[in-house]
């Protein structure tokens, strides 16, 4: 502000220049312009002379006094339009200061919600940074664990792989024998191929000989029946002339003894004896021949049978043909079993001979379970590894997509800074380009005397202000460099526990297939388990003996048993007592059981006697009983059993009325069970008795009707007659 | 609101035995019950375990268990006991139909040492009340035992167990192909008892 209230004026008397200009004022005196004295010393002016003037001088101080009004007037108001530019810059400069006021509390308050927000940042990835530390440990722990389980399953693996080896080393030792035991058994084959073909040369020829013997012998045999035959007829000729030859020798030898008397020597004589020894001689050949005959007979009968064993032999050896024939056949069969069998071997290692086979079956079926299982195992392994990397991967991802949200943010963060920044930048410069403008305006403010006073207390404040600004500003570029260094440090932090994430993921993974193969282990173990499974070195299974499923007939002859054996000691008990009470002698025994004897005996007696008279009183009573019935119902009742072709018995009554007129008229009943029927006989059959048969026993079912009519009927006839 | 402390008991190894013991003689009637191997009629009621339990009256089958249940108490006071197995058969064939096995987990220490443990009774009896409601309401899913039926009980014991003459060697009776259900289990904190049925597939569910 420009003040109105000039300085005061100086007076003249203590300074006169040449040059100096005045300032018209409406309070102070005129002071008339005088030229001053180059040499002249001044006057010793009295009190009035100083206002004394000339006209001239009046005039042109007056002309001098307007020009300098109107240049101050025209000052003047070009001060006023300066200081009304500087007013209006001034509240331009007000305006914008309320502005950059406004502008610095929203980037304060922006800077204290970005102070908030990092602050939550901070304390989220702090969180997280906890949270994966902690997860860390966890992961390190379980890493840990799995090392060793890792470590023991290499162990087990390196010791299957040597039993596998173990395994390969016996197969590839087994495969050896195996084919040494098919080279042997392909040379035994040969050998019986050759003893085959050996065995059936051999039956060939054995037949072709015995078909040519039996050929020969039925030659010979049909020989020795033609000699056998003619040796037949020449024996029984001999046999005749035998008998006829002995005929003579007997007359001979009587004639002989004849002779022998007489000792007439003649030669006819001795001829004839001569002829006949020679007759004798020739008789005993033929005798020799026929016995002869008789043993080749003989012989030809043993041929015979002999033939006939060999035709028997024939016929089996034709059938031990068909056979081997038949044996041929299975022989190929075997063969070609054989050969399956082992293509079979070969296929299956470990077999030296057949014996060995289900062995070595069994063991490669134990060894098929375990590879099995370590398969399954292995298979579950690999399971649950892919379970778990995916696990993993995806925790990756969202770590992943948590990490670029936590880079969003120090981006965003980064560019509110900026903006920040920016700002700073915008309220720098206009916080020169006031500065310019205050420094024009103290220079203007410094021609006019009234107001520089004012004008500097307006660029004080200013300053002051802008001081506090720069102040501000300092202090928000210093937190923006804070802001940056945290920013920095986060994201580093970001990208180690990104690391550690990737690392966590994996073993993550693993534990996850662990606890899967574990779980599959569990229900492999359960349900052998439910299955009923057992170790048979630590384990053996037991059952009661005296199950219920044992039937109830044991039970019963079990009790049974226990009651005869009961009874057997009780038995025992009785005859100890009867040997013990019969001690000593014999003769104790024999009177006790004589007494007994003689006891029972009368019991009998008396039980005899009894029977009679029951019997004797039951016939009494009986025939009192038939002989009342006989009279009340006028029939007498015959009762006889009998039995049926079927061999049923069955009673039978026949009733005779006492008023029949002959022996024939009698009346047969058969009762069974509580029924009893009609017999048909001579005398039911006559057309009135029938009659009334079929009228009171068929049609009305009363045989007492029946019976009584009759006997009124038959009552009637008699007294009639 | 003051906090509820449960009294725990203490359980020794022959308390355990018995538990278990008795444990498996009412599991057994109630499955007889249950699978209709003998007839209702031949059942009474009784009180236990905060249920109406059923005991059959046929002196036989009593005398059984009652023999049975006392080895069995035997051998698991001294550790052998492993497993006990009910199985029920078919009388015509003898073809295994259902196995309830009920699997023993000993603890070593209270064997060997004689130490005892502690444990609420209730939460013991509570334990084995869930295991009986289980076994009631196994006949939804088993399958009918339409013919005459027989039961048996196996004993899985240590190798070294002296055979007593009432018993002897057996096979297992096993099922080939079963289906299986997992019931609860119970533990005195000496024996652990975990229950377990396997029956034949039944020929509609295979169609």
């Amino acid at each position: 502000m420009i003040l109105r209230t000039p300085p005061p004026k100086k007076q003249r008397s203590e300074t006169r220049d040449p040059g100096s200009l005045l300032v018209a004022s409406s309070d102070l005196p005129l002071v008339i312009y005088e030229d001053p004295p180059s040499a002249a010393p001044p006057p010793q002016p009295s009190s009035g002379e100083h206002l004394l003037c000339t006209y001239q001088c009046r005039q042109m101080v007056k002309s001098d006094f307007f020009d300098a009004l109107s240049c101050a007037e025209k000052q003047v108001d070009d001060y006023q339009s300066r200081s009304k530019a500087l007013e209006e810059n001034f509240s331009k400069v007000e305006a914008e200061r309320k502005q950059i006021l406004d502008r610095f509390l929203d980037s304060e308050q922006e800077l204290a919600a970005a102070k908030g927000r990092e602050q939550a940042l901070q304390e989220q990835l702090l969180k997280e940074v906890n949270d994966f530390q902690e997860r860390f440990k966890k992961q390190i722990q379980s890493q840990s664990e799995l090392e060793v389980k890792l470590r023991n399953e290499m162990n087990l693996r390196l010791k299957a792989d040597a039993s596998k080896a173990s395994a390969e080393e016996k197969a590839s030792i087994f495969e050896r024998k195996l084919s040494n035991l098919s080279e042997s058994i392909e040379k035994e084959k040969k050998r019986l191929h050759n003893e085959i073909e050996l065995l059936e040369r051999d039956s060939k020829l054995s037949v072709s000989r015995k078909s040519a013997d039996l050929e020969r012998m039925e030659c010979r045999a049909i020989n020795a029946e033609e000699e056998s035959g003619l040796l037949k007829e020449q024996l029984e000729d001999l046999k005749k002339q035998l008998t006829e030859c002995m005929h003579q020798k007997s007359e001979v030898e009587k004639k002989l003894s004849s002779f022998t008397f007489q000792e007439a020597s003649s030669t006819d004589s001795n001829i004839l004896v001569k002829h006949l020894q020679e007759e004798l001689r020739n008789y005993e050949s033929e005798v020799r021949e026929a016995r002869k005959l008789r043993s080749s007979r003989e012989n030809i009968e043993l041929l015979k049978e002999k033939l006939s064993e060999e035709k028997g032999r024939r016929e089996r050896a034709e059938g031990e043909l068909s056979k081997l024939h038949e044996f041929q056949m299975s022989m190929k069969k075997l063969e070609d079993e054989l050969s399956s069998w082992k293509l079979m071997i070969k296929e299956i290692p470990g077999v030296s001979c057949s014996e060995d086979i289900p062995v070595k079956f069994a063991a490669l079926q134990k060894e098929v379970i375990d590879c099995m299982m370590k398969e399954g195992d292995a298979n579950a392994r690999l399971k649950q590894m892919e379970v778990a990397l995916d696990a993993v991967q995806s925790g990756k991802h969202i770590a992943e997509t948590e990490a670029a949200f936590a880079k969003e943010k120090a981006e965003e963060s980064k560019s509110e800074v900026k903006r920040i920044e920016v700002m700073l930048s915008m309220i720098t410069e206009e916080r020169d380009k006031l500065r310019d403008l205050v420094n024009e305006f103290k220079r203007l403010k410094n021609d006019e005397a009234g107001d520089e006073t004012v004008s500097g207390t307006l660029i004080q404040e200013l300053e002051s202000s802008l001081a506090k600004k720069e102040s501000c500003i300092k202090g928000l570029e210093s937190s923006l460099h804070e802001q940056k260094k945290v920013n920095t440090r986060q994201s580093e932090e970001i990208k180690l526990l990104n690391e550690r994430l990737n690392n966590e993921a994996r073993r993550i993974k693993s534990l996850e297939r662990e606890s899967d193969r574990l779980r599959s282990e569990i229900s492999l173990l359960e349900s052998k388990l439910g299955h009923g499974d057992y170790s048979s070195a630590n384990t053996k299974v037991l059952r009661m003996v005296n199950t219920l499923a044992v039937d109830n007939e044991a039970k019963q002859t079990i009790e049974a048993l226990q009651n005869e054996l009961q009874k057997t000691k009780e038995k025992l008990q009785a005859v100890e007592e009867l040997r013990s009470q019969s001690g000593n002698a014999g003769k104790l025994v024999d009177s006790y059981i004589s007494g007994k004897v003689v006891q029972l005996k009368e019991q009998i007696a008396t039980l005899e006697k009894r029977e009679e008279r029951y019997k004797t009183v039951f016939a009494d009573r009986i025939s009192v009983f038939r002989r009342a019935c006989c009279e009340l119902f006028g029939y007498k009742i015959v009762m006889d059993e009998h039995q049926r072709a079927n061999g049923i018995p069955v009673t039978r009554f026949t009733l005779q009325s006492i008023y029949a007129q002959g022996d024939d008229e009698k009346l047969e009943f058969e009762y069974e069970s509580g029924n009893t029927i009609i017999l048909a006989n001579d005398y039911t059959s006559q057309p009135e008795i029938s009659h009334q048969v079929d009228i009171f026993i068929r049609k009305l079912n009363s045989i007492p009707a029946f019976t009584a009519n009759l006997t009124v009927e038959s009552f009637n006839r008699r007294t009639l007659s | 609101m003051a906090s509820r402390t449960v009294a725990k008991d203490i359980i020794t190894l022959r308390g355990s035995a018995a538990i278990v013991s008795e444990f498996f003689g009412y599991a057994a009637n109630s499955i007889l019950y249950n699978r209709g191997v003998y007839p209702e009629e031949s059942f009474a009621k009784v009180k236990k375990y905060g249920l109406p339990m059923l005991l059959t009256q046929d002196e036989g089958v009593k005398s059984f268990i009652a023999s049975l249940t006392a080895q069995l108490s035997e051998w698991l006071e001294s550790g052998k006991l492993q497993r006990i197995v009910l199985v029920i058969m078919s009388k015509a064939t003898n073809e295994v139909l259902e196995r309830w096995n009920f699997s023993i987990e000993t603890d070593g220490e209270v064997v060997e040492k004689g130490v005892s443990r502690e444990k609420s009774d209730k939460e013991i009896m509570r334990e084995i009340q869930a295991i009986m409601r289980q076994i009631a309401s196994s006949i939804t899913y088993l399958p009918c035992l339409d013919e005459p039926c027989v039961f048996d009980v196996l004993a899985y014991t240590d190798k070294d167990v002296a055979i007593p003459f009432t018993w002897i060697e057996s096979d297992p009776k096993l099922i080939a192909n079963p289906q299986m259900v997992k019931l609860h289990s119970f533990d005195t904190k000496i024996h652990k008892v975990d229950t377990l049925v396997s029956y034949k597939n039944d020929e509609w569910d295979e169609q």
